[in-house]
């Protein structure tokens, strides 16, 4: 039970008080910070904080670009080059983080997930089972696995848009890491996807619980069975909007959903006999039921 | 010496599609051939044509019709022996004498659980088979009728015949691919003619190593199913992913099959060598699905 005392360095026994180390070194921070403006860029810390869990503990240093006049020669060249080469192995995977966190960027995804599929690419980049396929697939697959996990899907669609890799690719992959990780995903519903729908549409709250309700109790009366989750939320957006007083056209949620509008107009069938049973029973018509469109 | 069957030779018939030609005897060398199933004397004629290899056929499906599957016999009952070499042409008799060994049909003690009542029908066979020799595509492409190549696409010809409704893959290395055939037998047949469509255009072409590869069946449950039920308790084996595909793809570990089941009640299933396979996954995943019915 030794105790470092920091003042002599030394490491001393509190029972008997013997001295057993001797002017030890300090690897506390820096003992004389001064407080500037500054105060994001922390003087105790000598290294980038790099993310030590994801890359293997990389403890390289590497010379910046020089920002004087000494650093660059005579043609305007700057005089030390190497920046090259420094973590060669893991260089596919920081490569594929960047893409990662460009790809979350795009559609607003918070860090948790990012984190998510960071940690899910690593997983399956040391696994090395899926090594033939395209990383930017590998990493679609993994972002689509973390909303998943985190309970806030995203469809197929969706990570489509922001990747360059095909949906057919996308769920090749995304099949293959959940064989690869052993792990499974939950099913997805169709009120998972009804805040995004709903607010990319500009749809007050009401509509959106009442389009809520509509896909769950279509779903439990077993009214569209086969039909895609999404598919079935977007018929019920469709109904719900044209019963409020802000309807939305076929085309506008099916370019929302990425549905096509054909699909919706199906679904829509399948609800539309029962829509009565359907809504809210504390729904503000502003369309009657039977006034409701019939396509 | 005893003959299964007592055709007259083969004249005078409608050919079929682009193979024969009419009145020459033509002299196939014969497999011992027979369902395995049914208890056939060992057959040791060597003068069979395609046409009565099709009778034989036909007496051994006739015998075979009522034994349906679930029977649990050992695969290799269904599927004819595999012999590795023999050539088509020539009058000289070529036989050879794997002696085939009479099965009974057995019929097991009835399980505790009683069986489905439902047969899996198949819909589809791809088999393989080697004609042993270096073919010219572009010969046969051009002479041959229902045959397209377009070496830019595809490299291998493209050949299709209407009896056994089937269509060919035929390669320059000699490998032909055969699907479309809904039996087992038909396969065979199919595969056959197009060697002959082969052997008549000229080059030396064998029937070596027959086998099939892919087996497809289907059927109907005939109720309805909770897919999102099945794939909770079965998911090690199950992926739904309704915006992928709108069926369950389920892989039987036991009988290595993937099924596709649907909400319908319609289930696919996949990837058998021999029949028996298709059965017995079917007769495994009933009681699972009558465990996921719907009740409303």
């Amino acid at each position: 039970m030794l105790v470092e005392d920091y003042r002599a360095g030394d490491m001393i026994c509190p029972e008997c008080g013997l001295v057993v180390g001797d002017r030890v070194i300090d690897v506390g921070s820096e003992w004389r910070t001064f407080t500037n403006e500054k105060a994001t860029k922390d003087p105790s810390r000598v290294g980038d904080a790099q993310n030590p869990l994801l890359n293997g503990g990389d403890l390289t240093t590497m010379i910046s670009k020089g920002t004087g006049a000494a650093s660059f020669d005579e043609f305007g060249n700057s005089k030390y080059q190497n920046r090259r080469t420094m973590s060669s192995s893991d260089r596919a995977m920081l490569n594929a983080f960047k893409e990662i966190t460009t790809m979350a960027d795009r559609i607003n995804l918070p860090r948790n997930i990012i984190d998510r599929t960071n940690n899910l690419f690593k997983q399956v980049y040391e696994q090395k089972s899926l090594k033939g396929r395209a990383n930017d697939a590998i990493a679609s697959a993994c972002l689509y696995i973390a909303c998943r996990q985190e309970g806030v899907p995203r469809t197929f669609k969706e990570i489509c848009a922001v990747s360059r890799i095909s949906k057919k690719e996308i769920g090749r992959c995304f099949k293959l890491i959940l064989k690869a990780l052993e792990t499974s995903v939950d099913l997805i519903t169709t009120g998972d996807f009804m805040s995004r729908f709903c607010s990319n549409l500009g749809l007050p709250k009401q509509v959106q619980m009442a389009a809520t309700y509509i896909a769950r109790k279509a779903v439990e009366l077993d009214l569209v069975p086969g039909r895609s989750p999404i598919s079935v939320a977007a018929a019920a957006i469709y109904m719900a909007s044209q019963a409020s007083a802000e309807k939305k056209t076929q085309k506008e949620i099916g370019d929302i959903a990425g549905v096509a509008d054909v699909t919706i107009r199906q679904s829509y069938r399948l609800i539309y006999p029962r829509a009565a049973d359907l809504f809210p029973p504390d729904f503000k018509f502003d369309t009657p039921v039977d006034k409701l469109p019939q396509l | 010496m005893e003959q299964n069957n007592s055709l007259p030779p083969f004249q005078g018939l409608a050919s079929p599609q682009g193979a024969m030609t009419p009145g020459t005897p033509i002299f196939s060398p014969m497999m011992p051939y027979g369902s395995g199933l049914t208890p056939q004397p060992v057959t040791n004629t060597n003068s069979l044509s395609l046409l009565e290899e099709q009778h034989r056929q036909q007496q051994a499906s006739a015998q075979q019709g009522g034994v349906s599957g679930g029977s649990g016999q050992t695969p290799q009952l269904y599927h004819s022996q595999t012999v590795t070499t023999t050539t088509l042409p020539g009058n000289t008799p070529l036989y050879t004498t794997t002696p085939l060994t009479p099965m009974t049909p057995i019929t097991p003690a009835t399980p505790a659980s009683e069986s489905s009542g439902i047969v899996p029908q198949l819909q589809n066979i791809v088999s393989t088979v080697n004609l042993g020799c270096k073919l010219d595509l572009k010969t046969i492409a051009l002479r041959a009728r229902n045959a397209e190549y377009n070496p830019k696409r595809f490299a291998a010809v493209i050949m299709r015949i209407r009896e056994p409704r089937t269509t060919a893959l035929i390669f320059s290395s000699g490998k032909m691919v055969c699907t479309g055939a809904k039996s087992e037998e038909q396969s065979r047949l199919a595969a056959r003619k197009y060697a002959r469509v082969v052997q008549k255009l000229g080059f030396p072409a064998k029937f070596l190593d027959f086998k099939i590869q892919n087996m497809v069946g289907s059927c109907d449950v005939k109720f309805p199913i909770r897919l999102e039920g099945l794939v909770l308790t079965h998911q090690q084996f199950s992926s739904y992913e309704p915006e992928l595909f709108p069926g369950l793809i389920y892989r039987m570990i036991k009988p290595r099959i993937v099924l596709l089941i649907f909400v319908s009640g319609k289930v696919v299933l996949t990837g058998a060598k021999v029949r028996g396979e298709i059965y017995e996954a079917f007769e495994n995943i009933y009681p699972i699905l009558k465990g996921f019915r719907k009740t409303t």
